[in-house]
C-alpha cells in the first residue's frame, strides 16, 4: 500500500473509532428503560429503578383519576397496566393538558419514579393519538350512524 | 368505478409480470423486438395504474363511502382540495400513489431513451424497475387494495384527521415519495450495470439528473415535514427524531454521501465499488423507511399502525439485499479500481471524510431509531433513547461535516499544495474567526452554538470568496460588468455554483437550528382576560375572545396583543378547532415571523369565563432554516438544468 493511502486509511479509521466512542457514550448516557406500569412496580429490573433515574413508563390512564388545574397548569392521574389493570401508580405533569388527553386513553410518560410515594413525576407526555393517521374502523362508525 | 378500478390494478399487474417475461426472453435470446414489446408492456402498465389512481380520485369526489378507504379519510364536509389529496392520507392510497408514480417514472425513462438504441444494459434496468413495480402492485392486488368495500353504504365518511388538514401535510407525503422512488432509477442502472460489468461511468452520468432530483424531493418533503410539526403540531419544535422523521432522514444522508462520490468517480474514475454500495444503500433505505412507518414495529406519534405489510416489505429488502450482495461480490474484481486517494489534502480525501461523517450519522439515527427492538431481542428489556441521544451523537458530527463542507469544494484534487490552502482558506478563516468573536462579544457562551456559527461563517466565507474571485476573473475576460459577470457566472457554471447555493443553504440552516435550539425561551401561563404574560422581550396581553363556524369546524379564538418595550407592535391570534367528525379539539398554532425570532404561540386550553392556557415560545432566528432549505433546493434545481451544449 502506498504512504499517502496509509494516511488517509488512518485518517478514515480515526473517524471510526470516534463515531464509535461518540455513539458508545451516547447510549450509555441517554439510554433509559422502557417498562409498562407492571414491570416497573414489580419486575427484578423495575425495582431497581432508583428515585431519580430516568425511565419511560406506558400505561392507559385511569377513568376518573384526571384532576387538571387549568390556572397551575397542574395535571394529576393515574396509569395503569394495560394488561394488568391492577398495577396502577399515580403520576403528576406539570403543563398544558394534550388535546388528546382523556380516560382510557394510552400515554407514554418519562420522568422519575418515587417507589415510596408510588408517584411518578412526568418531564415528558405523549398520548398516543387513538386514531394515529388510520381512522378507527368503520364498524364504529356503522354504530354512530345506525343511531 | 370501483370494479374498474379494480380492473385496472389488475391489468397493471398482469402487465408489468408480463414486461418482465418478455425482457427476460428479450435478453436470453438476444431479441430486439421482445424487449421493445416489454417495453410497450410497462407503457401499458402505467396507463393502467394512471386509470386507476383516476378512479380512486373520481371515487373521493363523488363522496363514495361505500368504498371503505374513502369512508374513512373523508367526508362531504370536507373541503374539495383536501377530497382530491386524501388519495394519499391513508396506507392504501399512498401505496396506490407509490405505485403510479413509479410506473410513470418507468414511462420518463423509456420515453428519456427513446432516440438511443438500447445497449446491453436497458433491458436490465427496466427489468428492476418492473420488479420493484410488480412488488407494489401485488401488494395492492392482494393485500392492501384501496378498491376494498363496505357491506352497507355509510351515511358520511370519518373525514379526515384535522392535523392532515393542512397544506404542508398534503405535499409532504408525496414529496417525501417521489424522492423514495426516484432512487429506483439510479438503482436500476447500477444493478444493469453490475450485471453486464459495465465499470465505465455512463450509469452515474445517465442518472446524475434522477439523482440529485431525487434528493431535492427527499429534502423538500423532510423539509415540509418539518414545518408542518412546526406550524400544526404545536409543541414548538420542527423535528422530534421520531422514528418516521428519521426514516426518511436516513435515505436522505446516504444518498447526499452518494451524490459526492458520484462526482469523484466521474472525475476520477475511482470509488467505483463503493458508489454502487452506496446506490444500493440508499434504495434499501428508501424502503426500510417504508417499512418503518407500515410495519407498526415502532413506536411513533405518527406511523401507520401496524398494517399487516410489515412482512412483506421486509421479504422485498431481503431479496433486495441479497440480490445486491450476490452482485456486489461477483462484480467486484471487475469493479475494483487501481486509482488511489493520493493525499489526505485533497478533494477526494474531504469528500471520503464526508462520506464517513455521512454514513456514521446515518447509522447512528438508524442505531438510534431502531434501539428499543435490538435491546429488547437481546437482553430481553426495551432501552429507548431519545432525543438527548440523536443531540449529542448527531451534533459534533454535523459541525465536523460542516467544517468539511467548507473545506471540500476549494481544495484541490489529487493533491492540495500549501500555497493553495493559503490562498482559498485564509479569507474564509479570517471571517470565521471574526464571527466567533463577535458571537462572544454579543454573550453567546455556548460552545457547540458557537462552534456551529463560526463554522457557518466560514463555509459562507469561502462561497463568497470563490464567487467573488471568479467574477473578477471573468470580468478580465470577457469585460463585462459585475452583475453581468456574476449572473453568467451563475448560469454558465450552473452546475459547480448550484453546488455551492446547497452549501451556503446548509450554513444558513444551521445557524438557525443552532441559535434555536440553543437559545430557545419557553413559557406557559394561564391568563384571564386582561392579564399579560412576558417572555423574552415581548409581553403579551390577553384582549378578547371569540367564537365562530368556518367551513367544517368551531373556532374559538383568543386575540392577543404583542407588545415590545412599552408599545403595541402586533396582534396575534390562538384558537383552538373543533371539528365536525373530530372528537378532540385541535389547537392552532399563531406564529409571527421575523428574521430575527419567532414569536409561536399555542393555546392548548381554555377554561370557565374564557381563562386560557398559553403556551409561548421565542425561536430565535428560525426562519433562517426555512430560506436555508429553500436554498439548498433552489442550488440543487440549478445543479441539474441540462446545457444545452451537451444534447447538441
Amino acid at each position: 500500500m502506498k504512504k499517502s493511502n496509509k494516511k488517509v486509511l488512518i485518517a478514515v479509521l480515526v473517524m471510526v473509532a470516534s463515531v464509535g466512542f461518540l455513539i458508545y457514550r451516547g447510549l450509555t448516557e441517554t439510554s433509559v428503560y422502557y417498562m409498562t406500569v407492571g414491570e416497573l412496580k414489580t419486575s427484578a429490573l423495575g425495582q431497581k429503578v432508583g428515585p431519580t433515574q430516568a425511565v419511560r413508563v406506558g400505561g392507559l390512564v385511569v377513568d376518573g383519576s384526571i384532576s387538571y388545574n387549568q390556572r397551575d397548569l397542574e395535571l394529576r392521574f393515574s396509569l395503569k397496566d394495560e394488561n394488568k389493570p391492577q398495577e396502577i401508580i399515580d403520576a403528576v405533569y406539570n403543563g398544558a393538558k394534550p388535546d388528546a388527553f382523556e380516560p382510557e386513553i394510552e400515554a407514554l410518560l418519562e420522568g422519575t419514579y418515587d417507589r415510596t410515594k408510588n408517584l411518578f413525576q412526568a418531564e415528558t407526555l405523549l398520548v398516543k393519538c387513538p386514531s394515529k393517521y388510520e381512522s378507527e374502523t368503520v364498524q364504529d362508525n356503522k354504530q354512530e350512524v345506525g343511531k | 368505478m370501483i370494479t374498474f378500478g379494480i380492473l385496472s390494478q389488475i391489468a397493471a399487474l398482469f402487465f408489468t409480470l408480463l414486461s418482465m417475461g418478455l425482457l427476460l426472453a428479450g435478453l436470453g435470446r438476444n431479441n430486439v423486438r421482445l424487449v421493445q414489446a416489454g417495453k410497450r408492456g410497462l407503457l401499458s402498465a402505467m396507463i393502467a395504474t394512471t386509470l386507476a389512481s383516476i378512479a380512486l380520485a373520481y371515487l373521493f369526489l363523488t363522496d363514495n363511502f361505500q368504498v371503505e378507504y374513502v369512508a374513512s379519510y373523508s367526508d362531504r364536509a370536507l373541503p374539495i382540495f383536501y377530497k382530491a389529496t386524501a388519495f394519499w392520507a391513508g396506507q392504501k392510497g399512498s401505496l396506490l400513489f407509490w405505485a403510479w408514480v413509479l410506473s410513470l417514472f418507468i414511462g420518463l425513462v423509456i420515453f428519456n431513451n427513446r432516440k438511443e438504441p438500447d445497449d446491453r444494459n436497458t433491458p436490465y434496468v427496466y427489468l428492476v424497475m418492473a420488479g420493484t413495480l410488480s412488488f407494489f402492485l401485488f401488494l395492492l392486488c392482494a393485500i392492501s387494495n384501496p378498491f376494498d368495500t363496505l357491506n352497507f353504504m355509510p351515511r358520511d365518511g370519518q373525514g379526515l384527521n384535522p392535523m392532515l388538514q393542512n397544506p404542508g401535510m398534503i405535499f409532504h407525503p408525496p414529496t417525501l415519495f417521489l424522492g423514495y422512488i426516484g432512487f429506483t432509477v439510479p438503482f436500476a442502472y447500477a444493478i444493469a450495470a453490475m450485471i453486464t460489468g459495465s465499470t465505465d461511468a455512463g450509469w452515474i452520468r445517465k442518472t446524475r439528473v434522477w439523482n440529485v432530483l431525487s434528493w431535492i424531493f427527499l429534502s423538500i418533503g423532510i423539509i415540509l415535514g418539518g414545518q408542518w410539526a412546526y406550524v400544526e403540531l404545536g409543541w414548538g419544535g420542527y423535528w422530534a427524531w421520531d422514528p418516521v422523521e428519521n426514516a426518511s432522514f436516513i435515505p436522505w444522508l446516504v444518498s447526499t454521501a452518494f451524490i459526492h462520490t458520484t462526482i469523484i468517480q466521474e472525475r476520477r474514475g475511482i470509488m467505483k465499488v463503493w458508489n454502487m454500495v452506496l446506490v444500493q444503500l440508499t434504495f434499501i433505505l428508501c424502503i426500510f423507511g417504508t417499512y418503518l412507518v407500515r410495519s407498526g414495529i415502532l413506536q411513533s406519534v405518527h406511523d401507520f399502525g401496524a398494517t399487516g405489510l410489515g412482512g412483506y416489505f421486509l421479504f422485498f429488502l431481503v431479496v433486495v439485499t441479497t440480490g445486491g450482495i450476490y452482485l456486489l461480490a461477483e462484480s467486484y474484481s471487475e469493479f475494483k479500481t487501481p486509482g488511489s486517494v493520493e493525499s489526505y489534502l485533497s478533494r477526494e480525501s474531504t469528500f471520503l471524510f464526508n462520506n464517513v461523517i455521512l454514513l456514521a450519522l446515518a447509522f447512528a439515527t438508524l442505531l438510534g431509531t431502531v434501539f428499543p427492538i435490538l435491546s429488547e431481542a437481546v437482553t430481553g428489556n426495551k432501552i429507548t433513547v431519545g432525543q438527548p441521544f440523536f443531540n449529542q451523537v448527531n451534533t459534533p458530527l454535523f459541525l465536523m461535516l460542516l467544517l468539511l463542507t467548507g473545506i471540500g469544494p476549494l481544495i484541490g484534487w489529487r493533491k492540495a499544495s500549501t500555497s493553495n490552502l493559503r490562498r482559498n482558506f485564509l479569507f474564509p478563516a479570517i471571517v470565521a474567526l471574526m464571527a466567533g468573536i463577535i458571537m462572544v462579544v454579543f454573550g453567546v457562551r455556548q460552545s457547540y452554538a458557537l462552534l456551529a456559527f463560526t463554522l457557518a461563517a466560514f463555509v459562507g466565507g469561502t462561497i463568497i470568496q470563490e464567487y467573488i474571485t471568479a467574477i473578477r476573473s471573468r470580468k478580465k475576460l470577457t469585460g463585462e460588468s459585475s452583475p453581468g459577470a456574476a449572473v453568467k457566472l451563475l448560469w454558465k457554471m450552473r452546475r459547480r455554483y448550484g453546488g455551492h447555493i446547497v452549501h451556503f443553504g446548509l450554513a444558513m440552516m444551521v445557524v438557525g437550528i443552532a441559535a434555536s435550539s440553543a437559545y430557545k425561551l419557553e413559557k406557559q401561563a394561564t391568563l384571564k382576560q386582561g392579564e399579560n404574560m412576558t417572555i423574552g422581550d415581548f409581553t403579551l396581553e390577553y384582549e378578547n375572545f371569540r367564537q365562530y363556524e368556518k367551513y367544517n369546524r368551531t373556532v374559538y379564538a383568543a386575540t392577543l396583543g404583542v407588545f415590545r418595550e412599552g408599545n403595541r407592535i402586533d396582534e396575534m391570534e390562538a384558537e383552538r378547532r373543533y371539528y365536525v367528525n373530530a372528537k378532540q379539539p385541535t389547537t392552532e398554532v399563531a406564529i409571527r415571523s421575523t428574521l430575527a425570532q419567532d414569536l409561536y404561540v399555542t393555546m392548548p386550553g381554555i377554561g370557565q369565563g374564557n381563562e386560557i392556557t398559553l403556551k409561548v415560545a421565542v425561536n430565535p432566528l428560525l426562519i433562517w432554516i426555512w430560506f436555508g432549505s429553500g436554498l439548498m433546493v433552489v442550488g440543487g434545481i440549478l445543479a441539474i438544468i441540462p446545457s444545452r451544449r451537451r444534447e447538441s
